[in-house]
């Protein structure tokens, strides 16, 4: 009881922070209201997501202000990317245009992205210094109690599947999360789930005790409802939208959203990992809170 | 707005240890049973792909340097030079090099195999429905950039002839592509894969 009211408390100090455009050192970041539910502990992994970004349009320069605004109350480290960061060419005005400029403000504040691959994306973005790919298609790194895994859904080889198998049965990690393009689960009309997918890597996970899944391809937000014991999120419209493409009967569906941009935010401190979903125009489209029990 | 907070609990002990003993196959599929000629087909396959690589790589030590830091004027410059030599040095280059017909054959029974029953109909559906305008089926000719990948399925990969980093299968449309991952340059293709 004394615990809920603690975190009501912190969550209510952080509540509709203003904030100034000056503080970000960029003047194009737009002023709007901040209502984050997540409760900023010391110490705390945080980070946002963002997937199927590359379109380079005023759209996706908003989500990428918005960001920038939820930063100053919420300091977040760096940001996964689901995929398809570069739609069209890519030519370096596209670099710029589709992921420079739109990111700007965070990327001159040193946050750091980590990529993974879409079906829309040329393998050697691998190679691009600010997608943190250090050369490859599927890579792990770490950031406190939390291990990372970038695959790359769109070829799944038997390297790769063999690659995440062993990293993640020596992996002691408190939370394991993996992101890619494809989903496993998905309600969306224009693609949906990727059952081929799914019969490869989701008897690892569950095997080596995954506990969140995070991919892009449908461009919507859907927070799927716990699949054998893992939380799936759908998060692939940052930069394109497919209005009112999620199924409205689906029975996988917890939570969607379908009729704006979005990114979303993640806090992960100890065995609790609190998460935020956010339209382009600030509104919250989702939260909660995942909390993990036993070991890895 | 109101925002609901909801709190759930992941029990990963118990359930890692029920799953593992109702999940306790692996994700990789055992191979199938490989004739002894398909199996000299795969290994002259594996082969000419090899004798490729050998190739690009010795191109590619000619071309700009690529560090894992790069900027996106030394990538188009890499890539743009990787390209170029390639296509130079496979100048007749022509359809049916890597895919002869004993390898088409022996892959056409695969992708039959594979894409049996319903779920595999829309998989199949999705890979014709990929964007892939732009794409000219042309042997040593790149895969346009501005075109769609399909996604090539896990489930798939698994059984085809394995293929170094440095070479990718694609479909387009029926076709199965040969591509350099890099130089996106075509290799070489196969038409009526898809069945």
């Amino acid at each position: 009881m004394r615990r809920n009211f603690l975190l009501a408390l912190v969550i209510s100090a952080t509540l509709l922070l203003p904030v100034s455009a000056q503080r970000l050192n960029n003047a194009d970041v737009k002023s709007a209201p901040v209502r984050l539910t997540l409760p900023v502990k010391d110490g705390s992994v945080r980070f946002a997501v963002i997937g199927d970004t590359g379109s380079g349009t005023e759209k996706q320069r908003d989500v990428g202000s918005m960001m920038a605004q939820y930063r100053v109350a919420f300091p977040f480290e760096f940001v996964l990317m689901m995929g398809d960061n570069m739609y069209g060419g890519e030519a370096p005005a596209d670099f710029e245009k589709k992921f420079s400029e739109p990111y700007k403000a965070l990327l001159d504040n040193k946050v750091k992205f980590y990529a993974s691959l879409g079906n829309h994306d040329q393998s050697l973005q691998t190679n691009y210094a600010n997608f943190n790919m250090n050369g490859k298609e599927y890579y792990r790194f770490k950031k406190g109690n939390v291990a990372f895994y970038a695959l790359n859904s769109n070829y799944m080889d038997k390297k790769q599947v063999e690659w995440l198998e062993s990293e993640l049965s020596k992996d002691t990690s408190e939370w394991k999360v993996c992101f890619f393009h494809h989903p496993p689960y998905s309600s969306a009309k224009a693609h949906g789930s990727d059952p081929q997918l799914r019969e490869v890597v989701e008897p690892i996970f569950i095997k080596y005790g995954v506990n969140v899944v995070l991919s892009g391809h449908d461009h919507v937000y859907e927070r799927i409802k716990p699949q054998k014991g893992i939380y799936y999120f759908v998060s692939g419209a940052g930069g394109k939208l497919r209005e009112g493409d999620v199924k409205d009967t689906s029975p996988i569906t917890d939570k969607s959203y379908d009729r704006d941009l979005h990114f979303m935010l993640f806090e992960v401190a100890g065995d609790q990992m609190y998460f935020q979903a956010i339209s382009r125009t600030g509104e919250t489209i989702d939260s909660g809170l995942i909390t993990r029990k036993g070991k890895s | 707005m109101k925002q609901t907070m909801f709190v759930t609990v992941v029990v990963c002990a118990l359930f890692a240890t029920t799953s593992t003993v109702a999940q306790d196959k692996s994700a990789l599929a055992p191979p199938a049973v490989i004739s002894p000629a398909d199996k000299t087909t795969i290994q002259t396959f594996e082969k000419q792909v090899s004798a490729y690589v050998d190739l690009r790589n010795k191109l590619r030590a000619n071309a700009p340097k690529l560090s894992k830091d790069s900027t996106p004027e030394q990538i188009h410059a890499y890539r743009t030079a990787l390209e170029q030599s390639i296509r130079a040095a496979r100048a007749n280059a022509k359809r049916g090099d890597l895919f002869r017909p004993e390898t088409a054959d022996y892959i056409r029974r695969t992708l039959k195999l594979e894409f049996q029953g319903k779920d595999r109909a829309e998989l199949r559906d999705t890979i014709f429905e990929t964007e892939t305008q732009g794409v000219v089926l042309r042997v040593n000719y790149p895969y346009a950039q501005s075109a769609e990948f399909s996604e090539m399925p896990a489930t798939l990969l698994t059984k085809l002839p394995q293929l170094p980093k440095e070479v990718r299968y694609r479909f387009v449309g029926h076709n199965m592509l040969l591509v350099d991952r890099e130089s996106n340059v075509i290799i070489d293709y196969m038409p009526d894969a898809l069945p």
